[in-house]
Formats: C-alpha cells, sequence, structure tokens
C-alpha cells in the first residue's frame, strides 16, 4: 500500500507533538505537515496545487482554532475544491463534544468523518483503510 | 312735358332763389336804365349839337353875309378908284355903301397900305395914314389878301381909331400893278350883332371868336373868355377867309348832370325798387316752398315712423276694411304668427283664418264698431294658421276714423297669448290635482286661516318679542288664549282627517273643535301662537287629541305657510299625523336602551363606538371614569381625547395601526398603553369590531379592557424568562466552553499516558513525561481562569467603594511598566485626578490591567505605540475609554467573538482569549457595559459604561 501524506491542523502544541508520535509509531504515513491554524494549512495547500507539489491524502482538522477556525478553514476547502484534483479525506478532530459541532460537521460533505480526541492508533487506521 | 318740366325748373329756379332773382331784376333794369338814359342823353345831346350847329351855322352864314356884303362893299369902293388911281367921289360912294351895308361901320381906302382915305373921317382919324404894310403887326395879314388876290379879313384886332374890328382888304390893281387896298372897317361888335350873337339864348350859349394870331400862332380869343370850355360842349366852325374860328359854347357845364346822372339815378332807384319787390314777391313762394317741404318731411318721417312701428312690432298689426273685414294691410309679425306670407295674406278676409267658432263673435265686434256702438273693442279669440294649429290670440281693435266719419279702417293690435292660455290650463290643472291630493292624502291634512290671528297679536303687540315674553304672556292671560284659538279659520280639512278624529264629515268636526283640543295640548297651542309671533313659516310639535270617541291619540302636528302667503297667514297646510303606535314603539325602545346603557356600564370595560366618516367617537361608556379617571364628558368633549392619551412611546404604530384597520375595517385586538388622570400608564386591550354599510366600514365599536395587571404579569414572566432564557444560554455556554477546554486536556494526558505505555525508550518515556507536566500545567491555568469567571458570576454582593480612578490607572500602568518600556509605548492619561467612581477595587484594577496589557500586546509594528486613555460623562452616563494606535480588529469578522470565551484571533502567542471574556463580566457584574470601535490598521477603542 501505498503510504499517504497526513496534515494535522490544531492549535495545541503538544496535542500535535502526540500525533506525531503516534504516526511516527505507525509507520503508515510516507509525511507528516501540521498548522497551527486553518489560515496557515490553507495557504499550504494552495501552494503545493499551484506548484504541482504533493497534496496530502488526509487532513485531521481541529475545530477551535486562532485566526481560522475549523469551519471557516472547511468554507476555503469548499471554494477551493475545484482546483484540487485529487480528493482529500477531511477528518474533524476535536474535544468539542457539542451536538452542535457534530450536526455542523455532517453539512460539510468534504468531512468524512467527525472523531473526538484523544485520537487512537485504531481510529488512525481505519481512517486509512478507508481512503 | 320735358320741356315743361325745364321750363318749371327754370322757374323754380328763381322763385326759390328771391334774393338772386331780386338782384338779378334789379341788375337788369339798373342795365336798361343806364341804357336808356345814355341812349336819351345821346340823342340830348344830339339833338343839342344840331341845335348848336344849326345856330352856329346861322351865325357865321350871317356873319358871312355881312362879310359878302362888305366884300361888295369894298368891291364897289374899289370901283370909285379911276384909272388914275384916284378915288372919286369916295364920300358920296362910302355913305351910300354904309348905308346899303350897315354892318360896315368905316370904309378905308389903302393906297399903297397907307390908309388916305376914311369915310366917316370922324372918330376915325387915328388910322388916318396907317401903313399897314409896314405894321409888324397888321402887313402880315394885310399881305395874304394880296397873296390869295381875294378878301381877307383881318382882325378881330385893336383899331387905331380904338375899339375892335375886322377889316376886309382887298388888293386893288390898277393897271395891273398893285394899287394897295380897299378895305372895310367892322366894329366888332357890329359884326357879331349882326351875326346874331345877342339873340343867343345866353343862359344856354355863349359865343366865343378866335383867331390864331399870325403872330403868337396862339389862338386868340376875342370874347370875354368863361372858363375853359374845352370841356363844355360846343361846336365850332372855322370861317375860310380869315382864319376866324367860332365857338358855341354850351353854358351849362353841369347839364350833364341834371340830364345824364339824376334820371339814372332815379332809375336805378326805380330798379333797386323792383329787385326789392321781386325779392319780397318771390320770397313768399319761397317761404311757402320751404314749409311744404318741411311738412312733406314731416310727413314722410312719420310714414317711416309708422311704418317701421308696423313693420317690426313683436305684436301683430293689422288694418281692416272696417266694412267688409278685408284685411288691407298687416305686418311681418302677424304673417309669422298665421304662418302665412304677405301676400297670401293681403286682401283677404279675416274671417278666413279666424277659428269656425269664433267667426261669429268676430264678426259681431266689427258691426258695433263700425256702426259705432263702441269705439273700441278687446278680445281673446283663436286663429288657424297656415299649418292648421290653433293659436290664441288677444285682439284689441280701434278704428282709424272719427267718431261721426264714415268708417273706412281700424287697426287690429294682435298678441299671441297661446302660451299664456297653455300656462291658465295647466294652474287649472294642477289646481284640481292638487285638489284631489289633498281630499285623497293619506295623511290628515287641513287648510287654515291664521290671518285673524295674526292681527290679534299685532292688536296684542306680541308680534316679533321674544318667545319667552309671549309664552307667559299667554300663561297669564288665558282669556286672550281662548281668544287666539277661536280666531283659527278651517278653510278644508280632507278625508284622514276627519277618520283621525272619528266623525263623519267636515261641518262636524268644525263644530266640535274645540273639544278637539285637549287642556292638556294647550302648551303645544301657546308654542305655536309663539310660532306665529316669531313670524315662523312651519311649525312642527308632538302634540295629542281627542278624536270623538273620547279617545287620546298621540300626533306630530306641522304647518307649514303657502308660499305667497307668508305675511298674511291666509293660507297654511297643516298636517297631524297619527303618531300613537309610534310613540309606543319608541317607549319600548327608550326602555330598550336604558337597559343596554346600564348593561354597558357594568361590563369591566370601556364600551366605545366611533363613527369612521367624521372620525369622531359617538360613544363612550362610564367605565372610562374607573378606568382612566377622566369623566364621560371630559372624554368626548375634546375629539382627539383617544390619540392624546396614548403612551408617549406607544402612539406612534398605535395610531398608524388603527388608521389603517380603519380602512380596511377588519375586526381586530390589539394593546397599547394610555395615560390615566394621574399620570399613571393604564395597559389597555381594545377589540374592535367594524359595522359596514354597501361594503365599506361606516363606523366601529370596540371594548378596551383595563389589562395593566395582567400585562405587569405577563411582563414580568417574559422578564423573568428573558433572564432564565439568557442565564441558560451563558450556562450552555460556559458549560460547553469549559468542558472543551477541560476535554482538551485531559484528553491529552490520556494520549500521553497511552503514548507512555506504548514507548519504546526510555527517552522517548521522559520525552512523554515531560510533555505531560506541560500539560498539567495547562489544565491547572485553565482550572484556574474559570474558577475565576464562575467566581464573577457567582458573586452576588460585589463590594463597591469610591475609587479615585486616576491612582487605579496608573497602578496598572506601574505594574506594565516592563511591556511599556519594551515596546516604547507612550501613554497618555487624560483622567484628571478628582475623577471618583464607585467600584469593585480588584474589578478597577482587572479592568485597567486588562485593556492596557491588551493595548501594548497588539500594538502596531511600524509606528510608536500609543495609547490614551479618557473618562467623560455621555448623556449622564460615565465612559472610561481606551484607545490605542495598533493593529486594530476587524470587527465584521471577529465582532461577535471578541469579548468570548478563548477567542483568539491574531498569532500572537500571548493571547489566550480569556482576558476580554473577563473584563466584559466584570463589568457587566457592576451593571455597566463595554463596546469596541476599530479599524484594522489604525486603532481600537475601548468604551466601558461605568
Amino acid at each position: 500500500m501505498k503510504k499517504k501524506e497526513i496534515w494535522i491542523v490544531d492549535d495545541d502544541n503538544i496535542y500535535q507533538i502526540i500525533v506525531r508520535k503516534i504516526i511516527g509509531k505507525m509507520e503508515l504515513f510516507s509525511s507528516f505537515s501540521s498548522y497551527k491554524n486553518g489560515k496557515d494549512a490553507i495557504d499550504a495547500l494552495k501552494k503545493a496545487a499551484e506548484n504541482n507539489e504533493n497534496i496530502p491524502d488526509i487532513i485531521l482538522l481541529d475545530i477551535n482554532m486562532p485566526v481560522m477556525d475549523g469551519w471557516e478553514f472547511m468554507d476555503e476547502i469548499v471554494s477551493y475544491k475545484s482546483k484540487l484534483n485529487q480528493k482529500i479525506a477531511i477528518y474533524i478532530v476535536s474535544s468539542s463534544i457539542a451536538v452542535q459541532d457534530k450536526d455542523k460537521a455532517k453539512t460539510y460533505a468534504e468531512i468524512l468523518g467527525f472523531l473526538s480526541k484523544p485520537i487512537t492508533m485504531d481510529a488512525l487506521y481505519e481512517i486509512v483503510s478507508e481512503i | 312735358m320735358s320741356t315743361e318740366n325745364k321750363w318749371s325748373n327754370f322757374v323754380n329756379w328763381f322763385v326759390i332763389r328771391p334774393k338772386t332773382s331780386g338782384f338779378l331784376i334789379f341788375l337788369v333794369f339798373s342795365i336798361g336804365v343806364v341804357f336808356l338814359n345814355t341812349l336819351r342823353y345821346q340823342i340830348l345831346k344830339d339833338s343839342e349839337q344840331n341845335e348848336m350847329n344849326i345856330i352856329l351855322k346861322n351865325i357865321h352864314q350871317n356873319i358871312e353875309e355881312s362879310l359878302r356884303t362888305s366884300y361888295g362893299t369894298t368891291v364897289s369902293l374899289a370901283l370909285c378908284i379911276d384909272d388914275n388911281g384916284i378915288p372919286q367921289n369916295f364920300e358920296e360912294i362910302s355913305r351910300k355903301l354904309l348905308e346899303s351895308n350897315p354892318v360896315v361901320s368905316a370904309v378905308e381906302l389903302v393906297p399903297n397900305g397907307a390908309i388916305k382915305y376914311i369915310y366917316p373921317l370922324k372918330g376915325n382919324e387915328a388910322a388916318l395914314n396907317l401903313n399897314i404894310l409896314d405894321s409888324s403887326t397888321l402887313q402880315q395879314e394885310a399881305r395874304k389878301s394880296i397873296k390869295t388876290q381875294q378878301i381877307y379879313f383881318a382882325g378881330p384886332l385893336k383899331l387905331k381909331q380904338g375899339g375892335t374890328g375886322i377889316v376886309g382888304r382887298i388888293p386893288v390893281y390898277n393897271q395891273n400893278k398893285f394899287w394897295g387896298f380897299t378895305a372895310v372897317v367892322i366894329k366888332f361888335e357890329t359884326l357879331l350883332n349882326a351875326a346874331g350873337i345877342n339873340s343867343l339864348d345866353q343862359t344856354k350859349y355863349y359865343f366865343q371868336f378866335s383867331k390864331v394870331s399870325p403872330i403868337t400862332n396862339k389862338e386868340e380869343f376875342f370874347l370875354p373868355i368863361q372858363g375853359d370850355f374845352s370841356k363844355n360842349q360846343y361846336v365850332s366852325y372855322v370861317m375860310p377867309q380869315s382864319d376866324w374860328k367860332l365857338y358855341l359854347i354850351k353854358k351849362e357845364k353841369n347839364g350833364f348832370l341834371h340830364i345824364f346822372i339824376l334820371p339814372l339815378l332815379f332809375g336805378i332807384f326805380i330798379a333797386a325798387f323792383l329787385g326789392v319787390l321781386t325779392t319780397k314777391l318771390l320770397n313768399k313762394p319761397k317761404k311757402l316752398q320751404l314749409l311744404v317741404d318741411a311738412q312733406v318731411n314731416e310727413l314722410q318721417k312719420n310714414e317711416m315712423k309708422f311704418k317701421s312701428i308696423f313693420d317690426q312690432a313683436t305684436v301683430g298689426f293689422a288694418i281692416v276694411d272696417a266694412n267688409s273685414g278685408d284685411l288691407v294691410q298687416v305686418n311681418e309679425k302677424y304673417c309669422s304668427m298665421l304662418g302665412y306670407s304677405e301676400e297670401e295674406i293681403n286682401k283677404k278676409n279675416l274671417t278666413l283664418f279666424t277659428h269656425p267658432d269664433d267667426v261669429s263673435i268676430s264678426l259681431l265686434h266689427l258691426k258695433n264698431l263700425r256702426e259705432g256702438v263702441v269705439r273700441e273693442y278687446s278680445s281673446e279669440k283663436r286663429y288657424v294658421t297656415k299649418t292648421g294649429e290653433i293659436i290664441w290670440v288677444s285682439l284689441t281693435v280701434s278704428p282709424l276714423w272719427k267718431a261721426n266719419e264714415k268708417p273706412t279702417v281700424n287697426i287690429a293690435f294682435i298678441k299671441d297669448i297661446t302660451i299664456t292660455k297653455q300656462a291658465q290650463e295647466l294652474i287649472e290643472k294642477s289646481e284640481t290635482r292638487f285638489r284631489s291630493l289633498f281630499d285623497n292624502s293619506l295623511m290628515p291634512l287641513w287648510e287654515e286661516d291664521f290671518s285673524g290671528v295674526k292681527k290679534y297679536l299685532i292688536e296684542l303687540d306680541l308680534m316679533n318679542k321674544s318667545p319667552e315674553y309671549v309664552y307667559s304672556f299667554f300663561n297669564e292671560n288665558p282669556d286672550e288664549f281662548y281668544k287666539c284659538i277661536s280666531l283659527v279659520k278651517i278653510i278644508d280639512v280632507n278625508y284622514e282627517c276627519l277618520k283621525l278624529h272619528k266623525v263623519k264629515d267636515k261641518p262636524t268636526l268644525m263644530e266640535n273643535l274645540t273639544q278637539l283640543i285637549d287642556s292638556g295640548s294647550f302648551d303645544e297651542v301657546k308654542k305655536q301662537l309663539v310660532a306665529i309671533s316669531q313670524n315662523a313659516k312651519q311649525f312642527s310639535i308632538d302634540s295629542r287629541i281627542k278624536n270623538m270617541l273620547g279617545e287620546y291619540r298621540d300626533i306630530n302636528l306641522r304647518w307649514s305657510v303657502i308660499q305667497g302667503y307668508e305675511e298674511s297667514y291666509e293660507r297654511v297646510i297643516l298636517s297631524t299625523e297619527d303618531i300613537t303606535e309610534r310613540k309606543a314603539s319608541e317607549k319600548i325602545i327608550i326602555n330598550s336602551q336604558k337597559n343596554i346603557k346600564s348593561l354597558i356600564d357594568t361590563i369591566d370595560g370601556i364600551v366605545w363606538e366611533f363613527d369612521i366618516p367624521t372620525a369622531a367617537l359617538t360613544f363612550i361608556s362610564k367605565k372610562v371614569e374607573k378606568i382612566l379617571g377622566y369623566s364621560v364628558k371630559e372624554y368626548l368633549s375634546c375629539p382627539t381625547f383617544w390619540e392624546d392619551h396614548i403612551y408617549s412611546e406607544d402612539k406612534k404604530w398605535v395610531l398608524e395601526y388603527s388608521a389603517s384597520l380603519n380602512k380596511k375595517g377588519s375586526n381586530h385586538d390589539y394593546e397599547y398603553r394610555m395615560l390615566n388622570k394621574k399620570g399613571e400608564i393604564v395597559w389597555i386591550r381594545d377589540i374592535i369590531n367594524f359595522v359596514f354599510e354597501n361594503d365599506v366600514p361606516v363606523s366601529s365599536r370596540g371594548i378596551m379592557i383595563d389589562i395593566t395587571k395582567t400585562k405587569q404579569a405577563e411582563n414580568d414572566l417574559s422578564s423573568s424568562l428573558d433572564l432564565v432564557t439568557e442565564q441558560n444560554k451563558r450556562l450552555l455556554n460556559f458549560s460547553y466552553i469549559v468542558s472543551h477546554n477541560l476535554r482538551s486536556h485531559s484528553s491529552n494526558i490520556e494520549s500521553i499516558t497511552s503514548l507512555i505505555e506504548f514507548s519504546e525508550s526510555e527517552e522517548e518515556t521522559l520525552e512523554m513525561v515531560q510533555l505531560l507536566k506541560k500539560v498539567t500545567q495547562s489544565l491547572n491555568d485553565t482550572m484556574h481562569n474559570l474558577n475565576e469567571v464562575v467566581n464573577i458570576k457567582a458573586n452576588i454582593n460585589i463590594v463597591s467603594e469610591p475609587l479615585n480612578l486616576r491612582q487605579y490607572s496608573e497602578e496598572a500602568i506601574a505594574i506594565l511598566t516592563e511591556q511599556i518600556a519594551i515596546k516604547d509605548v507612550q501613554i497618555i492619561n487624560n483622567i484628571a485626578s478628582d475623577v471618583v467612581v464607585v467600584y469593585n477595587p480588584a474589578y478597577m484594577q482587572s479592568i485597567f490591567l486588562n485593556l492596557i496589557s491588551n493595548a501594548i500586546r497588539y500594538c502596531h509594528p511600524d509606528r510608536k505605540p500609543e495609547i490614551t486613555i479618557d473618562f467623560y460623562t455621555e448623556k449622564d452616563k460615565k465612559v472610561l475609554q481606551i484607545s490605542d494606535n495598533g493593529i486594530g480588529i476587524d470587527l465584521n469578522k471577529n465582532g461577535d467573538k471578541i469579548f468570548g470565551m478563548y477567542k483568539t484571533f491574531s498569532t500572537n502567542s500571548d493571547s489566550k482569549g480569556i482576558g476580554l471574556f473577563i473584563t466584559k463580566n466584570q463589568i457587566d457584574a457592576m451593571g455597566g457595559s463595554i463596546y469596541v470601535e476599530s479599524e484594522p490598521n489604525i486603532g481600537t477603542t475601548f468604551k466601558i459604561y461605568i
């Protein structure tokens, strides 16, 4: 199986370290990038698309982030989707358990799932297998 | 004919110009006179001349005779001269000669020019020896005789012997030799006498004798000159043998005048006289002519007048033959009236146009007129027009002949009265109709005469007095009152009237009239009398009558004065409508109305009725007193009462809403506030119903219920609900935020611990443990923050004390000295040092710290940071304002997040997203509010309303 590229979009440093560790252990992914907020992520994505670099296969998106939060990021994705020639599997990973958030995630077709923190290796396996 | 005319014209010309004619006559005659006179004069003159000529001829013939005899004498004398030249018997011969010729006064023998022999010598001695040939004066004439060889009479000259005379000489030749002369001397006077001069009529003529003197060549006159006679009439004769000129001069120079001028003048005078006479004579005809002309003019004018009147009159004129009735002359109007043309009518008999029924009367009238029975008649009759229409005319006929003359023509004056007649018919018809209407009317009607009442009122001096006065008068004087009633005359009543009073016929009614007026209704009668006294034309009142059966009936009495009788009240129409049933129904209605009213008043709400067309309130129930504190009267007195008393905040929408409702007419209810008399707010629920007429809302009715208490309760509930909801929301928010934040930390811990479990090396484990430390630290912080927030919220009694604002601001600035120095921030503190605010000290410090540190943290990298702190009052609210010139906030994007919990929107690592949240909470807890104004890249301003 080809190794996937995964991006993490989350403002929590510690969480980023944790995820990096977990992914390192799984050896499932070819590369891993992390961004502190939606804006950095979307900029990077656009840049990758224009330069014909690798676009991530999976994005794990947090909701509460400064500058541009998860929902805003999603809106950007929706409007940019046409320029992408590759499908991206986006998953919301949030510590929020609010029903509203879960419902809102359903409104985006691009979001394939809503995961609650903490993220486990099993969850990651599942994500990968579904691609 | 024309020559006659010409002649008469010609004569007329003179006739009409008497002065001219007179003058002409004068002129003609004058000329005639002058002419005749001249002629006469001429004739006279000629005859005169002739006479004179004759006389002169006579004279000169005499003279010539004398001269001839003198010649003869000389010759004879010459004979006495012998051949020797010596005179023989001179004296003897001379004597004889002198006897035979008395004219000669002396004879002379002049041999060789010297006078040698004179007979008679006596007296003539002086002439002896005079040599005439030597004498300068004499010789010329003497030689003349020699020249002519004939006798020449010289002179008249002055004789030597004295006196004047003429000398006749003949040359004598002896044997053909000049011997001398023989001369005769004729005394001038003798000559003249012989001539017969003395026999001249000295008065008429005088004689002049002249000769051109040979010496002087001037004409010498030998007789006394009586003036220059060249102007006089004279005749003259030149004697050949002696160059003598004889004149016969007419003496009367001014005989001219007599002959000529006087007759002339006389003649002219006569001419003038004739002229004047002619003028005078001709004046008369002229005057007459002028008079005639004037009369003719007058006549013509009258003729014109008559013609125009006749022709253009708007009434028909016809001149009718008095005997036959034929139309002699008609005017335009007459023709048009009858529809015929003038030619058609002319000469026809008037009976042709008369309606067959009226013909006989017309002829009768004509006959009467003709016979002098009447001098004029007027009548109305019918004519038949050309189209067969019948017209009514009014006819007035007068004769154009004097009373005792023979009838000639009548003049008729005809007026078309068809319309009047028609009108009359209509009046009659309407009269009949009125009658039948009156009689058969379904309402009892009376025709009455109040004139007697009015007259009596005038007598009583009650007319136009005040109604109260008249009324009380009748109250005090019942007799007068009864008298007035008795003066009412009933002219007529109709069937219904009889029915009302239950009488059989009119007479019965009339008799029993007084009985029918109930004593109880006297008051109404008095009111009627008052009305009459006020000159009322109409009157209406409800009253009672008693019919013949003794029953009482309620009636509505109305009377109205008929047009035309307003002054006299002679004809008044009364109607007495039986309103007994109506009155009964009225009572029922009134009763039920009363019931309804009391019902309405007991309803616990203000019942009202509003008329839409007039936009006025027609009814409001008594409850308004209880609910709004105003009386019904007060409410209804002001047309905008309702609007005026709506609470100001609700006024606009209520009025708009009600206006729209009124248009649509849809039943509705709404709630609003009104102000009661005490100024308190009253909540009203207004339920409205509309009444329609022809699909248009004409009035609305409603009930206004006092729902103040309910509203209050509602409001309280509502605000409680709001509060609870708000609280709930916040709580939900809070709990959500809390759980999320806490969860993130706890999930991290979980992850780390599981990683530690799966750690493959000591190193890794240590790393994880470090991480764990960090996470727990964060968790702690979060807990701490949340604690703070909860504390604030749960704080019921917040301690406030008066704080010096400036002091606290400076304290906060002091705490942040380091950051201020690092970023080189300029802080401008404009808070006055005396500003004191009652506030919680901890909160105040926290607020200052938070806001100032934010301003420092989010300063703009390109410029020197500047923070301004102000304090001012805005609409009696105290405002603390902190503004900076930092990077600003995009309020469109983040406006709602700014005071939210854990909401950050900058990449600044220090921003936790909780500072402003706490600040806001603190401010809210103290009962104030905070607002932010900002522009990206310019700066931010926080306004706190304390």
